[in-house]
């Protein structure tokens, strides 16, 4: 019983006491700064909806508008960039986890791969912009799809390469005892097994890619018109936020905050369909 | 007689036992077909697994090449010289340099001791029913796109900043020799300060969702026997679970630290676009990508964007450094807990 | 073809006369290694044609690694080597020139734990057979139904043969399993104890299961079940420590043991 009594002790617990408050005190803090951005965000944004947000193009300044190009233009880079992205990365995860599980190569393109996908996008801005606009002469949507299937690429690696490792390797061998050559078995048995959790790694792709801004800076560039041609530069969502939201004229604020909205939205509303997707699957 | 096995055999698959047409020397053709498949497959996997490779090396080496008539022209002195001066076509990279560390380090002091504790409240105070929602709603800040935070920062964080916080650094540092320096007026709302928030916020629930993933690795017999010492949760924590977890916790910071450098849209609105040095970090500054962002565009002579790729190129070798660093501090904690 | 060039002179060419031995299957002087460890040591052993061989031990004694080695399992994974000889009609399956996808075809195998794949019942079946032969929608659909039939699942699938095989019971999920083994038209069937999961009722089927198909297979059985082995087998082999302890009919070996570790095992002073 002295112990519990003795100074030392209380001296223990006060600094328990302490540390855990301050623990306690700091999920407080990071939870304020998420309820206030889209507090924030959701006052802000939902002021400026309305019909004509979808239905009309960008403005020129100091007049009203909508967001119906840049809406557009994110959904074809975006689209594009999952399409090019998507199959390069399964397949090089299906590499990895599958064919060259304990190959040297994997080893190498596995750190190769968690550099790329921290990697700054701006960066990859550049590398875009180095490849392909400076030898065209042009800005152009192929650039900025380009630009984001080159970040979509380690998302969808990773994930592929992780979810298939998942899958038992008695399944593998299943298929493997009628006789199935591996290709099959890897098509048929090992991405069916994993197919949610590969969705999941595209949906996360695509909630990254659609809120990217610098790359599409000097890639895709902007345009203050309806275009879907593909070798012209087009609009996005968040280039055009970053050029109102940095404007003098309070339409073209306005019109940024409820972009920003828009994009919010569908970013959180993908990363929660993902989560469900993956907890689902996980279940079964 | 027909060795067993490759003459017709009895199909047993069929219904009555039908003689069977099909033969082993017949699965093998179609199986011989299925193998160059198989290896084409093989090497269509692999080609994907290269091309990861190549893109790496595509940027650092598109990177180097656009640089180099920069590099050429400036030589070693570029990564010391302040001058900016697109008119002059002087260019040199040592205040966004500046900018972008210092940027860093104050959005790394805020963010790892709250990060960390974010992660000690999730693993051992947290009631249990609290946790997921607490740690998914952590994750989404994740998630959020830094533009977001970018105009967030301009319109709300940084007014409030110039109006309520500013004031009050200068007034209670002001009086004091060496941080008068660090915290010198006037307050202008965005500069190197506003632009380390902000990125504090947007690097805090990646060394969050890492530390507790690391944290969670403990085996639970470890604090178990901590535990039944008599240790408090905190002396659990401080000799115990962070102990264990030194390696993985310093790999999580780096990722986070790998963020916070190559952060482009957050720091853009709110950092200033000033290419000088000033000690204080009230003042307006720049950052490697916010310079890039800003001006790369409008950069029409071959020498300014040059100086611009440079950027990218020093921005990309720095943050390569810590990534890769980050990177194999992670695994060799993994090794550990592997094995 | 090289297939076509052995002569097997040790092996007898069976009569049709089934009450005669046949070995299907020869391992002759079988090492096997996990990295530098010698799992298996010296194994030679016959598996006869239409009979059911068992092999016991306790656990660890390479019993299913042996099984590993018949269809080369092992090969889907680095650092795992076998030598010595098995031979299959003569024909040495551990040469590497051995076509692997032909040779699982041959050597169908049942695991331990149920393995449907993640398609429905019907699929699982369709699947293998689609692989090596195109068939009309109506021979399949027969083919199908036969192997659920051999299985003896038919009657409790068949209303419901597009939901998935994951939602099977144990039991079921595990003639799934065989049929699916079946339809590829196999020679030999491994089954890598493949009871250790299901319930007694189940179980009981599986073994009635096997007792049918040694009519038209060679079964070879891994079990950790001893009364298991003595109800299905015709011959059984006691491992112990990577070693072939002692080789024998069932009946002989449960009876009157000529090795002090077998007569231990069977009597249960370990294991």
């Amino acid at each position: 019983m002295a112990l519990t009594t003795s100074p030392l002790y209380a001296a223990r617990r006060r600094k328990n006491a302490i540390t855990m408050g301050l623990a306690f005190l700091a999920t407080a803090f990071g939870l304020l700064w998420l309820v206030l951005i889209l507090a924030n965000l959701l006052w802000e944004g939902f002021s400026g909806l309305s019909l004509a947000v979808f239905t009309q193009m960008t403005p020129p300044p100091g007049s009203d508008g909508g967001l119906l190009n840049p809406i557009l233009g994110s959904l074809v880079m975006t689209t594009l960039a999952v399409l090019i992205g998507t199959p390069l990365g399964v397949l090089a995860g299906t590499y990895m986890a599958e064919y060259g599980r304990y190959d040297r190569v994997t080893m190498v393109v596995r750190f190769v791969n968690d550099i790329l996908l921290s990697a700054p996008s701006i960066v990859i801005g550049l590398f875009i912009y180095e490849i392909m606009v400076a030898q065209v002469g042009h800005f152009s949507a192929w650039a900025g799809a380009l630009a984001l299937a080159v970040i979509v690429v380690p998302v969808v690696v990773r994930t592929t390469e992780d979810m298939l490792v998942l899958v038992p390797d008695t399944l593998r061998e299943a298929a493997a005892s009628i006789g199935l050559p591996r290709v099959l078995m890897i098509t048929n048995v090992a991405y069916r097994a994993a197919r949610a959790g590969m969705l999941t790694g595209v949906l996360l792709a695509v909630a990254r890619i659609s809120g990217e801004t610098a790359p599409l800076l000097f890639t895709a560039l902007n345009n203050q018109f309806w275009s879907l041609n593909m070798n012209a530069p087009m609009a996005s969502l968040p280039a055009v936020i970053f050029q109102f939201a940095l404007s003098p004229y309070k339409e073209w604020q306005k019109l940024a905050w409820t972009g920003a909205l828009i994009i919010t939205l569908a970013v959180l509303t993908l990363s929660i369909v993902a989560r469900l997707i993956a907890s689902k699957s996980k279940s079964q | 007689m027909q060795p067993a096995g490759r003459g017709p055999v009895v199909d047993v698959a069929l219904p009555d036992r039908r003689v069977g047409v099909q033969t082993a020397v017949d699965r093998a053709r179609v199986l011989q077909k299925l193998k160059l498949n198989d290896a084409g497959f093989r090497y269509l996997t692999r080609g994907a697994a290269i091309a990861v490779l190549v893109i790496l090396s595509g940027i650092i080496f598109s990177l180097i090449w656009g640089s180099s008539l920069a590099l050429s022209k400036f030589g070693f002195g570029f990564l010391v010289t302040e001058a900016w001066n697109p008119v002059t076509e002087q260019f040199g990279a040592i205040s966004p340099i500046y900018g972008t560390i210092v940027t860093s380090i104050i959005a790394m002091l805020i963010a790892v001791p709250v990060g960390l504790f974010i992660a000690v409240f999730l693993t051992e105070l947290c009631p249990m029913w609290l946790r997921r929602p607490v740690g998914i709603a952590i994750e989404l800040l994740a998630g959020i796109p830094s533009i977001i935070y970018g105009i967030w920062g301009l319109f709300v964080f940084a007014p409030f900043l110039q109006q309520y916080i500013q004031p009050f650094l200068i007034a209670v540092f002001g009086p004091i020799p060496g941080l008068s320096t660090i915290f010198a007026g006037p307050p202008y709302g965005i500069g190197m300060l506003t632009a380390g928030l902000i990125l504090a916020i947007m690097v805090l629930p990646f060394i969050t969702s890492i530390s507790r993933d690391v944290f969670e690795a403990v085996p639970p017999v470890l604090k178990e026997a901590a535990y039944g010492l008599g240790c408090t949760t905190w002396e659990v924590v401080r000799y115990v679970v962070l102990p264990y977890t030194r390696v993985g916790v310093i790999g999580g910071m780096m990722l986070g630290l790998g963020r916070a450098l190559g952060e482009t849209m957050a720091v853009t609105f709110v950092i200033g676009n000033a290419h000088r040095i000033s000690a204080s970090i009230l003042a307006p500054g720049t950052t490697i990508s916010a310079t890039i962002a800003n001006e790369f565009t409008e950069a029409v002579e071959e020498i300014y964007t040059s100086s611009l790729i440079a950027l990218g190129l020093i921005l990309f070798v720095i943050t390569f450094i810590v990534l890769a660093a980050a990177r194999l501090m992670l695994a060799r904690l993994n090794r550990r807990v592997g094995a | 073809m090289s297939m076509a060039a052995f002569t097997v002179p040790s092996v007898a060419h069976a009569p049709s006369d089934r009450n005669s031995l046949d070995e299907k299957i020869s391992v002759r002087d079988l090492d096997f290694f996990y990295g530098d460890h010698r799992a298996l040591k010296s194994i030679n052993v016959p598996l006869y044609r239409g009979k059911v061989t068992a092999f016991i031990g306790p656990s660890g004694c390479g019993k299913s690694t042996l099984l590993r080695v018949l269809n080369r399992m092992y090969d889907l994974y680095p650092n795992q080597r076998a030598t010595g000889e098995v031979l299959l009609d003569g024909e040495n399956i551990l040469d590497p020139a051995q076509d692997l996808n032909l040779l699982r075809a041959r050597i169908g195998m049942v695991f331990q734990k149920p393995t449907p794949f993640p398609m429905t019942i019907y699929e699982n079946i369709a699947f293998g057979l689609r692989l090596y032969e195109k068939l009309p929608k109506s021979e399949l659909d027969d083919r199908v139904k036969h192997a659920l039939e051999r299985a003896a699942l038919w009657n409790e699938v068949k209303d419901k043969l597009g939901a998935n095989g994951q939602s099977l019971s144990g039991g079921q999920q595990q003639r799934l399993c065989i049929a699916r083994t079946v339809a590829v038209k196999p020679e030999v069937i491994l089954f890598d104890e493949p009871c250790s999961a299901l319930d007694p009722i189940s179980t009981a089927k599986i073994e009635e299961l096997i007792d049918e198909l040694k009519e038209d297979y060679t079964i070879t059985i891994v079990t950790h079940n001893m009364q298991q082995a003595a109800r299905v087998s015709d011959f059984t082999a006691f491992m112990y420590l990577g070693e072939l302890v002692e080789y024998g009919d069932t009946t002989k070996m449960f009876t009157s043991p000529s090795d002090r570790r077998t007569q231990d095992y069977i009597t249960g002073r370990f294991g």
